[in-house]
């Protein structure tokens, strides 16, 4: 997989590099608007992404001009502007992604995964971890073959956790996939909701799988670390 | 009515100068009517005095003293005029005297008679009762037969009187009818000549720092209304400049924030994604990423705050129903209230329409509510209610916490502002959660204030136009 990343700040860029990288990807990287378009334009990429303040050419201009040649390449906007009406402007152009800077680098694997459509979308009906097995059809929740009863949140947010093994999933994340984005900023819900659900499904078992990440959010499975 | 108004003040002040004005010219009036009527019956008097004496007495010797009597009777009539005349000779004996008038103002019978004969005219009041007194013209004469005479003649001073106390009662009664006239006169005046400066004080209040682009009217009248509507647009003009330069600043930095941060962000989650660091590093990189997450929030806090203070918050008009909303999220929240064991109650009314962007809304029922289970210790309480009247929707939520100091009240709903400095911080805030529910219920044309009790709760009230109509 080939990616595109325009970003003029070197040092975001570094990280996203190093990050990418890591997880296998082969990265280019274009530091103005007008050498990132000649790279779309030349090469074949699985996926561009785009910051919308560049010197030089606009990424907004970058991003209209890759799509006026009728590319299918997913964009990925990243920008500080987060106005409502910045967003909408975007998609229309034909952004397919939108985020916000400062983000966690978790969550721009998942959204660069999705749009890939590899890794973060697992369509199985069952999902296992250990001996922890969830039944998306049924909803049911079993550990080590005992029925395990959750409520809505509890599950839903146990789900997203499980379509996910081994990521380590933001607060914002998990807000805005199980909840909506109102409950971001203040509250703590989101350790409210996982306490209870480490009460149900890790509290009786010696093996803990819900683990938190300090200052990044919380993950299942995976090896110690992170 | 409003007694400090320049209406008001005006119109006493010149009420009050018009009264005394009337009334300085009432006391004149009198006392001049009064030194005329007084010289205008002296010389009447004195006139009726010589007559008698000239046309008549002069040829007593001839014509005989019942003559003279009857002459008097036909030409003067005193009985009908109301005069007193009286001829004395020059023994002291009275030779005529009038009949007592019909309108018996005076008894002419009890005038005393004068002591010995006079020499010369003289003109002198008698009291005869308490309320009844005469003045009296006397006249020396003598007849052509060499016989001497006192002529006198005299007139009650209540004709005088009556004169004056007609003018009093006209004053007495004018005076009222006329202050109160230019009362009334004066105050429509002032209300037509002020009307401007109600509408110049109406348009005034409508804006504030969201419509700063409005004007105020201006009427071409070339007075000094028209200078003041015009000083007073001058004026937020430059308000209008100095709000865009801050929300611009607030706007430029919230964005000149967010690229450190990033950067921060990201270089921070890669160093902790070292599997050879030690626990202890970890730790401190985690604990480094809480920080820069609690900066995130605190830049994206004030960057929604500045554009909902420029007014792009509405983008989204949705009509939808605050009581479901309210008692859907409020569903959402009951695990943080029961993790406390605090209880938490919703009653809603439904099909309260209101108008604008449901997400916010949402925020603010989320940030009201976290507040009141954040602040309300174990086995406490927190009390949701929507209701709504002809053209408000209320949202209240209630708590029996720990309340809000007096003191700090009039400043929770300011930027950064904390009521316990140590407690709040320890929970996660930055003091702009009230600010934020704040510029969303402003931008939504709502109100939101605050009751609290320092030790026994809070009550926080939302006010909200139902969808179609405005709050006034």
């Amino acid at each position: 997989m080939r990616l595109l990343l325009i970003e003029d700040e070197e040092k975001v860029a570094r990280f996203i590099v190093k990050g990418l990288e890591a997880e296998r990807f082969a990265v280019d990287v274009a530091f103005e608007g007008d050498r990132g378009l000649e790279l779309a334009q030349t090469y074949s990429y699985d996926l561009i992404i785009l910051d919308l303040m560049l010197p030089g050419l606009s990424g907004t201009d970058v991003l209209r001009l890759v799509r006026l040649r009728n590319e299918r390449v997913p964009v990925l906007v990243l920008t500080a502007r987060d106005a409502l009406s910045d967003k909408v402007q975007h998609f229309e152009i034909g952004a397919d992604d939108y985020l916000t800077k400062p983000f966690a680098f978790a969550e721009l694997l998942v959204r660069v995964k999705a749009l890939l459509r590899r890794g973060a979308v697992n369509r199985a009906n069952v999902l296992r971890i250990a001996d922890l097995e969830i039944d998306r059809l049924t909803q049911q929740v079993k550990r080590a073959g005992q029925r395990v009863e959750l409520t809505g949140k509890e599950y839903a947010l146990l789900e997203y956790l499980m379509t996910n093994v081994g990521r380590v999933l933001s607060r914002t994340m998990i807000i805005e996939h199980v909840w909506d984005l109102s409950f971001d900023g203040a509250t703590n819900i989101v350790d409210v909701y996982v306490r209870h659900l480490r009460n149900k499904i890790d509290e009786p078992f010696e093996r803990k799988l819900i683990r938190t990440v300090r200052g990044v959010g919380y993950t299942i499975g995976g090896e110690e670390g992170l | 009515m409003n007694t400090g108004s320049i209406r008001f003040r005006l119109t006493v002040w010149y009420a009050g100068l018009l009264a005394g004005l009337i009334v300085l010219f009432g006391v004149a009036v009198y006392l001049g009517l009064n030194h005329y009527l007084e010289r205008t019956l002296s010389e009447t008097l004195s006139q009726q005095a010589k007559q008698i004496g000239e046309a008549w007495l002069g040829e007593v010797g001839v014509s005989g003293e019942s003559y003279v009597s009857e002459e008097i009777n036909e030409h003067l009539s005193p009985k009908v005029n109301g005069r007193f005349v009286r001829i004395t000779r020059a023994d002291g004996s009275v030779m005529y005297l009038s009949d007592e008038p019909e309108n018996k103002r005076f008894d002419p019978t009890r005038v005393p008679l004068l002591k010995e004969h006079i020499g010369q005219e003289s003109l002198r009041e008698e009291h005869l009762t308490p309320d009844s007194e005469l003045k009296i013209f006397a006249l020396p004469f003598n007849a052509k037969d060499t016989s001497k005479y006192v002529i006198e003649v005299g007139a009650s001073n209540q004709e005088i009187e009556s004169v004056l106390h007609g003018l009093l009662l006209a004053i007495g009664i004018g005076l009222p009818a006329i202050v109160g006239i230019a009362i009334a006169g004066g105050y429509l005046l002032m209300r037509r000549a002020l009307k401007p400066v109600d509408e110049i004080t109406q348009s005034a209040e409508r804006i504030t720092s969201r419509n700063l682009s409005e004007r105020l009217p201006v009427a071409k009248t070339g007075d000094e209304l028209e200078r003041l509507s015009v000083g007073l647009n001058r004026m937020i003009a430059r308000l209008d400049e100095s709000f865009q330069h801050i929300n611009r600043f607030s706007a430029d930095a919230s964005h000149e924030l967010r690229t450190p941060l990033t950067i921060l962000r990201g270089e921070l989650e890669a160093a902790a994604q070292q599997p050879q660091i030690t626990p202890e590093l970890r730790e401190t990189l985690g604990s480094a990423l809480e920080e820069t997450e609690r900066l995130s929030r605190i830049v994206e806090s004030l960057m929604a705050i500045s554009r909902l203070d420029a007014g792009e918050a509405r983008v989204d008009h949705a009509h939808f129903d605050l009581g479901e909303l309210t008692s859907s999220t409020t569903e959402q929240m009951r695990l943080l209230a029961e993790d406390k064991n605090i209880v938490l109650r919703c009653e809603a009314e439904h099909e309260v329409s209101v108008e604008g962007d449901r997400a916010r809304l949402k925020q603010v029922i989320v940030n009201l509510l976290d507040n009141a289970i954040k602040y309300t210790p174990a086995r406490g309480y927190v009390g949701v209610k929507v209701s709504a009247t002809n053209s408000r929707a209320m949202l209240e939520v209630s708590d029996n916490g720990v309340g809000i100091p007096p003191e700090a009240l009039p400043h929770i709903f300011e930027r950064f502002y904390r009521v316990d400095k140590a407690r709040s911080r320890q929970m996660g805030g930055a003091g702009l959660g009230l600010s934020i529910i704040k510029a969303i219920v402003t931008a939504h044309g709502g109100q939101v204030r605050v009751e609290s009790v320092e030790g026994s709760g809070s009550r926080f009230v939302v006010e909200l136009p139902v969808a179609g109509k405005t709050l006034e």
